[in-house]
Order: C-alpha cells, then sequence, then structure tokens
C-alpha cells in the first residue's frame, strides 16, 4: 500500500499582484510504500521543500494530484497520522519545549497523561533534557530542530515527513537523527525526508528520488541508481626515501592520475587495467602496498552528474 | 465538535500564555494606571468635581489604550504566525484553519478581558480612594468598553489574515477612528450639501462597525443627554450594543476564516 502518492504534481508561486510567476514543480509523480524509508534529493530550489509544502497542505497545488495515508491533500484525518519537521523551524518565543510538545499533543487530541507521558519521553530521545526550563526563543538553531522533531513525533504518527532534518545538527546530532530515523522504519512507521547530505541518504534509504528544476530525474533503490561496476581503482604505496626518480616515474605511468606525497604514491587506475600488474610491479620496485580502494559510481557523482546536466540544458536553451 | 473546541482552546490557552510574558503589555497597565493617578491629581484641583473627571478619565483612558492594545496585539496575530513560520508545526496538525482563527481571536479575548480587568480594578481603586462608590453607571460603562475593545481587536484580526503589519495597522486605526464619531458622519448626511460627501460618509456608515455606541458618555442617545456621572443608559441598551458588537465579531472572523483558508504559507 502506498502512503504518499504524487501525480503530476505542479506548482506555480504567483508574485501578491501576479507580475511574476515562478514555476516551482513541474509535472512530479513518485509514490511512497508503507514502511519505508524514502529520501528526496535536489539541489537548492529544485523543488523538495515546495513539495513537501503541497503534501502538507501548507500551500495550494495548481495541478496535478497528491495523496497522503489514503486521502487527498489537504486532508485533516491524514494529518492525524502524520508528523511533520519544516525546513528551519521555528517556534513560538516563550514556550519551553514541554509546553510547545503539550500543545501539539492537545491539538492531535491525546489525553493529558499520554501528552506527559509521550513528551518526557520524546524530549530525552531528541537530546533535550538539559533544556527543559529554557525558552525557545534562547534555542540555537540545532536544538530548535530537535524540538521540532520531538513535536513532528509527538502522536506517535504512521508517517513521519521531515524537511531537512539534519541541518544545523552537529555529528552526534546527525547521527542521532539517522538512529531515530531507522527506529520509527523499525517500528513499522514510513518515513520521507528531504536532504542534501547523500552519505546520509545512501546509507539510509530504501529509495530515493532526485529532484532537479522542478522535475523527479530519478527514482529507485541507491545502488540501482548507481552504475555498480568498478570505474577506478586507487593504490596507495609507500616508497623509499632514496628510490629512483625513474622508477617512480615508470610507476605513475601506469596510473591514469598520479600524486606523490612524502614517502607515498598515491596512483588512480583506470578501469579494465589489470591492477594486480600495477601492484606486483611496484612491489618489485621495492614499494609497500598500503591501500587498495577499488572506486564505484555514488550517489553523490549520479547527484552531481544530474545538476550538471540541469545546467547544460539551461546553457544550450540560452 | 467537542474535539473542535477542546483544538481552539488549546489555541486559546496558547496565545494568552505567549502574550502574557509580553512585558510591553504590563507596561500598558501601568500607563493606565498613572492616568488614572493623573485623574486624581487633576480632580483635587478641581475641588467639586473630582469624582467626575476620575470616572470620565478612567473610562476614556480603558477604551483608548484598550483598543490601541487591541490594535498592536491583533494586527500582528495571524501575519505573525506566517512570517516568523511558527505556523508550519501547528496548521500541519490535525487542525482546520478557521480553528486556528478562532483560537488565536480567543487567545486575544482572554488576554484583552485581563487588561481590561486590571484597567477596572485600578479605576475602581481610584474611586475608592477618592470615597466615590461605584455606580451602575460605571459598571454599565465598564462592559460597553470592554466590548468596544473585542470589537477593535476583531478589525485587528480581520486584516491581519491578509496583509501586513504595517498596512492592517493603518486600516484598523482608520476605522477605529471613523467608527467612534459615526454621529458625525450622521450629521454629515443630514446636512451636506454635496452629494458626493454624502455618499461617502453613507459608505462609511455601511462598511464601518459603529463604535460609537460604546462610548456614550457625555453624548446624546435617543435625543437624550447621558452620563457615567448622571442619567445613564439602562442594561437593556448595553445588551442592544453587546449584541451589536457580537455581530460585528462573527462577521470579521468568518471573513478572516475565509481569507485565511485560501492562503499559501510560504
Ligand atoms: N514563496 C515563494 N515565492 C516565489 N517563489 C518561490 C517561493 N518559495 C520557493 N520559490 C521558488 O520555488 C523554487 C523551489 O523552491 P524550494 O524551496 O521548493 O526548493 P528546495 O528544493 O527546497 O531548495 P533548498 O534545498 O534550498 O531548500 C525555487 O526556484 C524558489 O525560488
Ligand atoms: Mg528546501
Amino acid at each position: 500500500m502506498d502512503v504518499i502518492t504524487v501525480t503530476d504534481l505542479a506548482k506555480t508561486y504567483r508574485t501578491p499582484f501576479r507580475r511574476r510567476r515562478v514555476d516551482a514543480l513541474k509535472g512530479v509523480s513518485f509514490s511512497v510504500a508503507r514502511g519505508e524509508v524514502f529520501g528526496f534529493l535536489g539541489p537548492n530550489g529544485a523543488g523538495k521543500t515546495t513539495t513537501i509544502r503541497c503534501l502538507m497542505g501548507l500551500c495550494g497545488i495548481t495541478g496535478g494530484k497528491a495523496e497522503i495515508l489514503g486521502a487527498p491533500v489537504p486532508s485533516r484525518a491524514a494529518r492525524q497520522r502524520m508528523g511533520f519537521l519544516p525546513e528551519q523551524p521555528y517556534f513560538y518565543d516563550y514556550l519551553t519545549v514541554s509546553e510547545l510538545l503539550d500543545l501539539g499533543g492537545r491539538l492531535a487530541g491525546m489525553t493529558a497523561a499520554d501528552r506527559r507521558a509521550r513528551a518526557d519521553q520524546l524530549i530525552v530521545r531528541v537530546g533535550l533534557d538539559h533544556a527543559r526550563g529554557l525558552a525557545l526563543k534562547k534555542f540555537s538553531k540545532g536544538m530548535l530542530q530537535r524540538a521540532g522533531l520531538a513535536l513532528a513525533l509527538i502522536n506517535d504518527p504512521e508517517l513521519v515527513v521531515l524537511d531537512e532534518p539534519m541541518s544545523g545538527l552537529d555529528p552526534i546530532g546527525r547521527k542521532e537523527v539517522r538512529d531515530l530515523i531507522l527506529e520509527e522504519r523499525d517500528a513499522g512507521k514510513t518515513v520521507f525526508f528531504s536532504s542534501h547530505i547523500l552519505s546520509d541518504v545512501e546509507s539510509l534509504c530504501d529509495r530515493v528520488a532526485i529532484c532537479v528544476g522542478g522535475k523527479i530525474r530519478d527514482i529507485g533503490r541507491p545502488r540501482d541508481l548507481v552504475d555498480a561496476t568498478t570505474t577506478e581503482t586507487e593504490v596507495r604505496l609507500a616508497l623509499a626515501d632514496d628510490i629512483d626518480a625513474e622508477v617512480v616515474a615508470a610507476l605513475a605511468a601506469r596510473g591514469a592520475r598520479s600524486r606523490r606525497t612524502a614517502g607515498e604514491l598515491l596512483l588512480t587506475v583506470a578501469g579494465g587495467v589489470d591492477v594486480d600488474a600495477v601492484l606486483a610491479a611496484a612491489h618489485a620496485a621495492g614499494g609497500k602496498v598500503i591501500a587498495v580502494t577499488p572506486r564505484h559510481e555514488t550517489l553523490e557523482d549520479l547527484f552531481l552528474r544530474r545538476v550538471a546536466d540541469q545546467a547544460g540544458a539551461r546553457e544550450v536553451l540560452r | 465538535m467537542t474535539a473542535s473546541l477542546f483544538r481552539i482552546w488549546a489555541i486559546a490557552l496558547n496565545t494568552f500564555r505567549e502574550a502574557a510574558r509580553i512585558k510591553v503589555l504590563y507596561a500598558i497597565v501601568v500607563v493606565v494606571v498613572a492616568v488614572n493617578l493623573l485623574a486624581i491629581a487633576l480632580g483635587e484641583m478641581s475641588v467639586s468635581q473630582h469624582s467626575r473627571v476620575a470616572r470620565d478619565f478612567g473610562i476614556a483612558g480603558i477604551s483608548l489604550f484598550g483598543s490601541l492594545t487591541a490594535i498592536f496585539v491583533g494586527i500582528v496575530l495571524l501575519y505573525g504566525e506566517i512570517q516568523k513560520r511558527t505556523i508550519y508545526s501547528i496548521i500541519s496538525k490535525p487542525l482546520a484553519r478557521w480553528e486556528f482563527v478562532v483560537g488565536k481571536y480567543l487567545g486575544m479575548v482572554l488576554v484583552l478581558t485581563a487588561l481590561v480587568g486590571a484597567f477596572a480594578i485600578a479605576m475602581t481603586a481610584v474611586l475608592a480612594y477618592q470615597g466615590v462608590a461605584v455606580s451602575g453607571a460605571v459598571a454599565k460603562a465598564l462592559v460597553l468598553a470592554w466590548f468596544e475593545v473585542l470589537t477593535v481587536a476583531a478589525i485587528a484580526v480581520f486584516f491581519s489574515s491578509f496583509s501586513s503589519p504595517f498596512l492592517s495597522g493603518t486600516f484598523a486605526l482608520a476605522l477605529w477612528a471613523i467608527g467612534r464619531v459615526t454621529p458625525d458622519l450622521r450629521a454629515a448626511i443630514a446636512s451636506s450639501e454635496s452629494t458626493w460627501i454624502k455618499w461617502v460618509a453613507k459608505g462609511a456608515l455601511v462598511i464601518v462597525p459603529d463604535l460609537h455606541v460604546f462610548s456614550i458618555s457625555g453624548g446624546d442617545v435617543d435625543g437624550q443627554h447621558v452620563s457615567v456621572n448622571g442619567g445613564f443608559v439602562d442594561w437593556g441598551y448595553v445588551a442592544a450594543a453587546a449584541a451589536h458588537g457580537a455581530l460585528w465579531i462573527a462577521a470579521l472572523l468568518v471573513l478572516a476564516c475565509a481569507i485565511f483558508r485560501k492562503r499559501d504559507f510560504v
């Protein structure tokens, strides 16, 4: 069963006096299955936040269709079973995080006892236990992000939608959010999130979509999207200090690229070249192999290629 | 239905909590108390009239400062939520947009009621100090001032549903000023030579809430001079004025909800 279904979604922003139009989404289609962790990628201004705003009913849609938990947006019934963390969240200045969570719980129709228990548990889970007495106005960016995460989870939602949940977090915070997303998935929940941190996306997501210029360019499992064949191999060698310069030059010539640092040589061997032969030659020259790393295309490479395609297309149009 | 009321109440309570921590509101209370003290001083000067001055000053102060507070809190009530992005996390909860608008207004009603209450207590204290009993007329005038403040708040909230605080403030102050001089508008219609002025005045009477009905002390009602210090209106008049205010509040909130429902929060 699909939890989110988006078909040909279009959104045009208009400035108040209709002088300027921005086509932010030009026919976006994808669906998210129950129990999936789904990553939504794209460069700045691609339309990620716009898609999420449309899904959350924060803004009207110009064309196409969007359904959440079986109901067309905006649906109050669907929001009952869903949690949302906006991009760069901001809350009421003078509330504490407990008061904020209490408000969220009330709006979700929870009983007082449930609200208190759930809020207490979440405050610890997002690492804000030390800031219970502090007004939200005095929270740092990362702390606000954590408070927002807790607020999104207050009603134990089936579907969690997060707009850049890792932004503004320190490395520990990022790991905590990764763990949190995995915990949600293990509890059978669906997580949909946008992000710029490709390594996180690659390791966390069951499926990803790449959005560029208001359109979906790629969608699928991370390892199906990227080319898994080895593109090149990195060979790191330790060389003796008194080694003959000509021997080094001969070794270096075996790589497509090479770089010499103090006592070391880094060779990048093109795919298709016999790496064993390179290693044997290094051995013969008295070098020691430190590391051999086969390189595949990563999500980052794909991402950069898609963005470059888009920039190229713009050049041609111009 | 009860679930809906529960959510509206949650928003109202939150709005009150936030406002209760805005320090400027306390400054306003201090100013009003200062005005009352000034009233004592002036009353002492005009020996025979001190109770009159204290009452007039007290009621006028409540009406003036209450209305100004209503405008300054009201114009940021909805717009501020969008601008500060606080609305995103709230409206994504299972809450209808109209419930949000009504809840915010209700929260403001709580704030303004507390404020008018504080003013009233200050005024009563001043009157008691001077040995003047709080008459039924003063109680009626207080209820009228309270409804005036709530109506002005609805005007400000209505504008806040679609325009920036600066524009909302300008519009709300204009409506408030025009709404208080409705007898002059009627006089203009009756006496003016220019049909143009007549039409403008008639139009204004239709679209501007009549706020004069709430501050009648010192003026005429049905050809009779009324004053908090002498013959004043009866409770029937107060009820009718309150109903007039409630209708305007309902109409303005319905409009605000309709506008807010269509808005993109970006
Ligand atoms: N309120 C708005 N009015 C007009 N145009 C807007 C508005 N908000 C966004 N846009 C435009 O819509 C496009 C998509 O923006 P969006 O915020 O969805 O991007 P994004 O993918 O979330 O980017 P980022 O990674 O920077 O968060 C951009 O071209 C942006 O200029
Ligand atoms: Mg964004």
